[in-house]
């Protein structure tokens, strides 16, 4: 469905995105992860059709976004970082303008903004103005617009900016609802919520992508793929020597408290092993936690690595 | 043109139904009523000395080629004012980005927001319409002058919405867009006062053709309508539209 291909933009001398290339097929919903600057919502934009560039090339449902860009912008919804609301209309009169702005046939219009303001929850505002909406209310009226039109593709800039929990969790369980009939793309820097929400997720640093994968294939594809806390009460230096040398286990630490240890391993067959020695020396064992790594430890890892990568 | 209209219809709404508008417009009519009021005492005065001198030249086109004047002279300075939210304010508001992301080019965005300021910025020049109209029920009215000027003055109004969108297009400030806007349309003024400056009767030529006074006053507000004047002002009207769709468009090569 969006091809991206050796994608560059520079501003200056300064390379926002460097050589980006990824895919996204039909239905899935893919999740942009990077710290603030990594280059997400610029190629957001470029996708969308709203920037040009300095290189490469975006296909979009078989056009090319600077050939067609009429065309690819029928198919695509987006949402930018700053809602794009006009404060002087009315919510149901804005999202009626969106409408006709997207071409939507006439006699669909009615229909299309009544879903809009029902997936997004904005019935009891529907006939407010906007410049009197919080800001949780504009970033609906936002995502509001962007599915009006009910396009093939929706691109998301940090959709749950400025949300609270409830409605968050409700912005949340719209993007899951809408991932049957829509590819979408979202970016964000808050890690539970590609969690939640994304089959595959696109790690950039620095404007270059450091990862893309599933989740679990991400988790999987980390050195020390699992995190083991073990506590006992009799702490002994044999002890950890004995885990050292298990088939499987990368690293060993003390941990903070008394007794704790931290172990790195590779995989689960080893648990065994290590209960066992902990058990046979006596030392006490009281408690024993495994723990797949999470997404924030991949990500900070990730984009730690290559920021020195970066520099060297 | 669905697109254009969608504009138009947006941004009329957005520039008319508002305090501004309705403020400027009651300057406007504050201004106009004061001095049309002075002219038409004037124009009394001096039509009971010629009634008594035997004389019948008076017309009371003198009276509008006066109004017209005022009316010129201030829509100069507010018409600025009312396009000044065109571009810059969808810029301050991010607004930008939804037009630029939608399935319309920069031609129909430029398009759609200089129809809806011509229809904004007439409505003023239907309320100085009112007072010729009012004085046609008390006196004799010569339609055919009075038509050409106001076919003129609707021109010359374009182009200063023309000239104003592109100095709104500019800057995201909206004040910086009505200094520029009153700026530019000063610069299309004053070019005709280099008909007097220069010595070259070529050069004065040029000055002449290139100044929107010289169109207006010389030929519409006398009952003349030229080919040549109207050109003249669509070509204004075009040239700013153009430079504001480049403007538009080089958005996306930032």
């Amino acid at each position: 469905m969006i091809e991206v291909r050796e994608l560059t933009k520079n501003y200056g001398p300064h390379k926002a995105i460097d050589r980006l290339s990824f895919s996204v097929k039909k239905g899935e919903v893919v999740g942009f992860l990077g710290p603030n600057g990594a280059g997400k919502s610029t190629t957001m934009k470029i996708i969308t059709g709203y920037m040009a560039p300095s290189s490469g090339s975006v296909m979009v449902a078989g056009y090319d976004v600077f050939e067609n860009p009429i065309e690819v912008k029928e198919k695509i919804g987006y949402l930018p970082e700053f809602p794009p609301v006009y404060g002087d209309m009315f919510v149901r009169d804005y999202l009626k303008f969106v409408a006709n702005l997207k071409k939507v046939p006439r006699d669909q219009i009615q229909s299309n903004v009544d879903r809009a303001i029902e997936k997004t929850n904005l019935k009891g505002v529907a006939d407010r103005l906007i410049q009197n909406l919080s800001k949780g209310f504009r970033q609906r009226v936002g995502i509001a617009q962007a599915i009006v039109s009910n396009p093939e593709i929706l691109i998301l800039d940090e959709p749950t900016v400025g949300l609270d929990p409830k409605q968050v969790s409700e912005i949340r369980n719209l993007i899951q609802e809408l991932a049957g009939h829509h590819t979408i793309i979202l970016s964000t820097h808050i890690l539970s919520e590609v969690q939640a929400t994304c089959q595959r997720i696109i790690i950039i640093n620095n404007g270059r992508i450091v990862a893309e994968d599933t989740l679990a294939g991400l988790s999987q594809r980390m050195q020390g793929g699992y995190h083991i806390h073990v506590k006992v009460k009799r702490p002994s230096d044999q002890v950890l020597s004995m885990v050292k040398n298990i088939v499987g286990v990368v690293g060993v630490s003390k941990g903070q408290e008394l007794g704790a240890i931290e172990i790195d391993a590779t995989n689960m067959e080893c648990f065994e092993k290590i209960s066992a020695a902990i058990v046979n020396e006596g030392v006490g064992l009281t408690e024993f936690r495994a723990n797949n790594l999470n997404l924030e430890d991949i990500f900070i890892k990730l984009t730690s690595d290559s920021s020195q990568g970066a520099r060297a | 043109m669905r697109g254009i209209c969608t504009i138009a219809w947006r941004d009329f709404r957005a520039l008319t139904f508002n305090s501004l508008f309705f403020i400027l417009a009651g300057i406007c009519a504050f201004i106009w009523t004061v001095w049309y009021g002075t002219f038409l005492k004037d124009f009394i005065k001096k039509s009971q000395q010629m009634m008594m001198m035997q004389q019948h030249d008076m017309n009371l086109h003198q009276v509008f080629s006066m109004h017209i004047s005022t009316v010129n002279l201030i829509l100069l300075f507010i018409i600025p004012a009312i396009t000044m939210k065109l571009f810059s304010e969808e810029k301050r508001a991010n607004t930008m980005d939804l037009l630029l992301t939608s399935p319309i080019n920069a031609t129909q965005i430029v398009l759609g927001k200089f129809i809806a300021g011509t229809a904004a910025a007439w409505v003023l020049v239907g309320v100085s319409f009112m007072y010729p109209l009012v004085t046609s029920f008390y006196g004799e009215v010569s339609w055919g002058p009075l038509f050409s000027t106001y076919v003129g003055l609707m021109l010359l109004v374009a182009s200063y919405v023309a000239i104003g969108m592109f100095a709104s297009s500019l800057t995201s400030s909206v004040f910086l867009a009505v200094i520029i806007g009153v700026l530019f349309n000063l610069i299309f003024w004053f070019v005709g006062a280099g008909a007097e400056i220069a010595e070259d009767p070529s050069w004065v030529a040029v000055f002449e053709h290139l100044s929107l006074g010289e169109h207006f006053f010389k030929n519409f507000a006398k009952g003349i309508v030229k080919i040549t004047s109207i050109v003249f002002f669509l070509s204004v009207i075009g040239l700013n539209c153009f430079l504001t769709q480049r403007v538009v468009e080089s958005n996306r090569w930032r």
